[in-house]
């Protein structure tokens, strides 16, 4: 499956990948806690740079994933601008670029299977609650190898409609979906009982 | 036990599949998607234990970067997004809407609709709103506001959770977990 | 070498589903390196394929499999049996090819790094280390049913159980799954509603309605079984609804 690891190779993707969600922790809290807009442009500086070093294309598949953010930040633009502050609109805005470019960071340089590895550390403790890391990674890679496979049923689906009928097939795909997903569930649930369960 | 497992793994599927599905654009220019219902789903479905679980499984793959948020998001940035608070009152709105279908024996889809009300759209939002609050430096009130635009999308969702909740009830008896 | 047949036999076993009999008082040793059972859609095939491999337990009755009841022994089950499904999508629990193959020898008690090391011992014998990292979404349908089957031979069982194994397959697809089949040195047990897959076993059970209605050599029950088949499409069958 896609993921949003970048494939161009930069200083940081040698980085161990606790180190850097660590760093991103300290970097986000303290960006919080920050409101002047110069130390805030001091801060975007950080993933600016540090987003430069990996070139040219690394830099726009940087820009690309911070494109959710626009209409946030037109919403801020009208706001300050109609209660007439709009360099405290800015410093916001700023703020949540920096931050949310800094989290994307961190997730463009570290590989799936290193983040997995980082999750099933922090679930190792639940052990004793009785539940095993070993059940989670197994459902993160159920869910995994199911997406695509859903994905297709989903098409089936809609097409099995769109062959009988005029109307296109929208929420009426829902049951069915819902339905094969249940199904699908149990199907499993027996494939993993014949290779010898779920520990 | 596989069954739990292999549940809670479908659902989670299911919800990054119908992220995928194009959104229905309303008046108001806001996308509303199917991912949210998804959520809806999980809790009304599966039930409380089980769908807030299938929602931390999806929201985890979310967090290590698989781009399954509709619209192709993922990655640790969304969390650091003014939409964190709906993310983190996901699981806990699948938890609730599952909670109502398992303890009010109402017909399933009057008990699906209140369900999914009450985590889909109150919960969710109370968990919404603060984020997008603290995100965006603006007082609750402020943000509120800034939220009613996804108000229409929700109801509907609301109405479909029902609507999907009680067709699989007929369809197949027995499928709904959360029915036992 | 897979190790020695344990004994497979049903004494009397009935198989309820959602208060609907779909096996009725089973009673059949099946000792034969080669086995076939058809029946019609709906004659219980598959249930007794289930019923063998342990995901369901008998209403009434016993199944044994070298002295255990599989659906308790699970353990014991992953070297006795190993079953294919009819749709591969149902049995590939993981993202990759790898993964796949790993996860059963992970199951039987090899260390990570042992069924690692396994895992692309067998790819490189099967000619298709490439496989490796290639996720099994890319594959073709052929090429996971022939996923499923390595997956499955991996653990070693002494008992192959196969679910209308050539379903959806091309021609030379066909061909090659059988000649592999053939060379197995497992028992193997293969449900279809198809008589020309079963030309060579060694003995034929014929399914109706749950029910043995006939059991023996191959060529006389296919061919029984052919010739009803014939008789029944020629008639306006098939009106009846199930329940």
């Amino acid at each position: 499956m896609l993921t949003l690891t970048s494939p161009v190779d930069t200083p940081l993707h040698r980085v161990r990948a606790e180190i850097k969600l660590a760093a991103l922790c300290s970097f986000t809290v303290l960006l919080f806690a920050l409101h002047s807009p110069v130390a805030l442009v001091l801060a975007a500086t950080v993933p600016v740079a540090l987003i430069a070093t990996g070139g040219a294309v690394f830099a726009r598949h940087g820009l690309r994933m911070l494109r959710p953010l626009w209409p946030f930040l037109l919403v801020l633009a009208i706001w300050h601008a109609w209660t007439d502050d709009l360099a405290q609109g800015l410093a916001i805005g700023l703020r949540l670029v920096t931050a949310v470019a800094a989290a994307n960071l961190v997730t463009m340089t570290t590989r799936l299977s290193d983040m997995l590895a980082v999750i099933e550390a922090l679930l190792a403790p639940l052990a004793r609650f009785g539940l095993p890391p070993r059940r989670a990674a197994l459902a993160f890679a159920l869910v995994i190898r199911f997406i695509p496979v859903l994905a297709d049923r989903l098409t089936q689906i809609a097409e099995a409609f769109t062959a009988r009928s005029r109307r296109r097939p929208r929420w009426r795909v829902l049951v069915p979906a819902t339905l094969a997903a249940l199904d699908d569930a149990d199907h499993v649930a027996e494939a993993l009982r014949a290779r010898g369960g779920a520990g | 036990m596989e069954r739990s497992l292999t549940h809670i793994a479908l659902f989670a599927a299911l919800v990054a599949v119908l992220g995928l599905v194009p959104p229905i654009m309303l008046g108001s220019g806001v996308p509303v998607t199917a991912q949210s219902l998804g959520i809806m789903l999980c809790g009304t479905v599966l039930g409380a234990r089980k769908g807030a679980l299938a929602v931390l499984v999806f929201l985890a793959l979310v967090a290590v970067g698989l781009p399954i948020l509709s619209g192709g998001r993922g990655g640790l940035g969304v969390f650091a997004g003014p939409s964190v608070g709906f993310l983190v009152g996901f699981p806990v709105a699948a938890f609730v809407a599952g909670l109502v279908v398992e303890r009010w024996s109402a017909p399933v889809g009057l008990a699906a609709g209140v369900g999914a009300a009450l985590g889909g759209v109150f919960v969710l939002y109370a968990f919404g709103i603060p984020g997008m609050a603290v995100m965006l430096d603006k007082t609750l009130a402020e943000a509120a506001l800034l939220i009613t635009a996804y108000l229409p999308g929700d109801a509907i969702k609301v109405v479909l959770a029902a609507l999907v909740t009680r067709g699989i009830a007929q369809m197949r008896p027995g499928a709904l977990l959360s029915r036992p | 070498m897979p190790p020695a047949l344990p004994a497979i036999s049903l004494n009397g076993a009935s198989v309820t589903l959602a208060d609907k009999t779909v096996l009725l008082d089973l009673t059949l040793h099946l000792t034969e390196p080669r086995i076939g059972i058809v029946g019609r859609n709906g004659s219980g095939k598959t249930t007794l394929l289930r019923l063998l491999a342990g995901l369901i337990p008998p209403t009434r009755g016993t199944v044994r499999i070298g002295g255990l009841d599989p659906a308790r022994d699970r353990r014991a089950m992953l070297a006795a049996v190993g079953i294919l499904f009819q749709n591969p999508d149902h049995q590939i629990l993981f993202p990759t090819v790898e993964e796949e193959l790993a996860f059963g020898l992970i199951q039987t008690g090899l260390t990570r790094a042992a069924a690692a090391q396994a895992v692309a011992t067998l790819l490189a014998a099967e000619g298709r280390s490439h496989w490796a990292k290639a996720p099994v979404s890319t594959l073709s349908h052929g090429q996971k049913h022939y996923l499923c089957l390595l997956a499955v031979l991996a653990m070693q069982p002494a008992t192959l159980l196969l679910d209308e194994p050539f379903a959806g397959l091309d021609l030379p697809t066909q061909a090659r799954l059988t000649r592999r089949l053939a060379a197995l040195p497992q028992q193997v047990i293969t449900i279809t509603h198809d008589p020309s897959v079963l030309a060579q076993a060694d003995r034929v059970i014929w399914l109706d309605a749950g029910r043995v209605l006939a059991d023996g050599a191959a060529a006389p029950v296919l061919a029984a079984f052919a010739a009803a088949m014939a008789e029944r499409g020629a008639s306006d069958a098939d009106t009846d609804l199930a329940g």
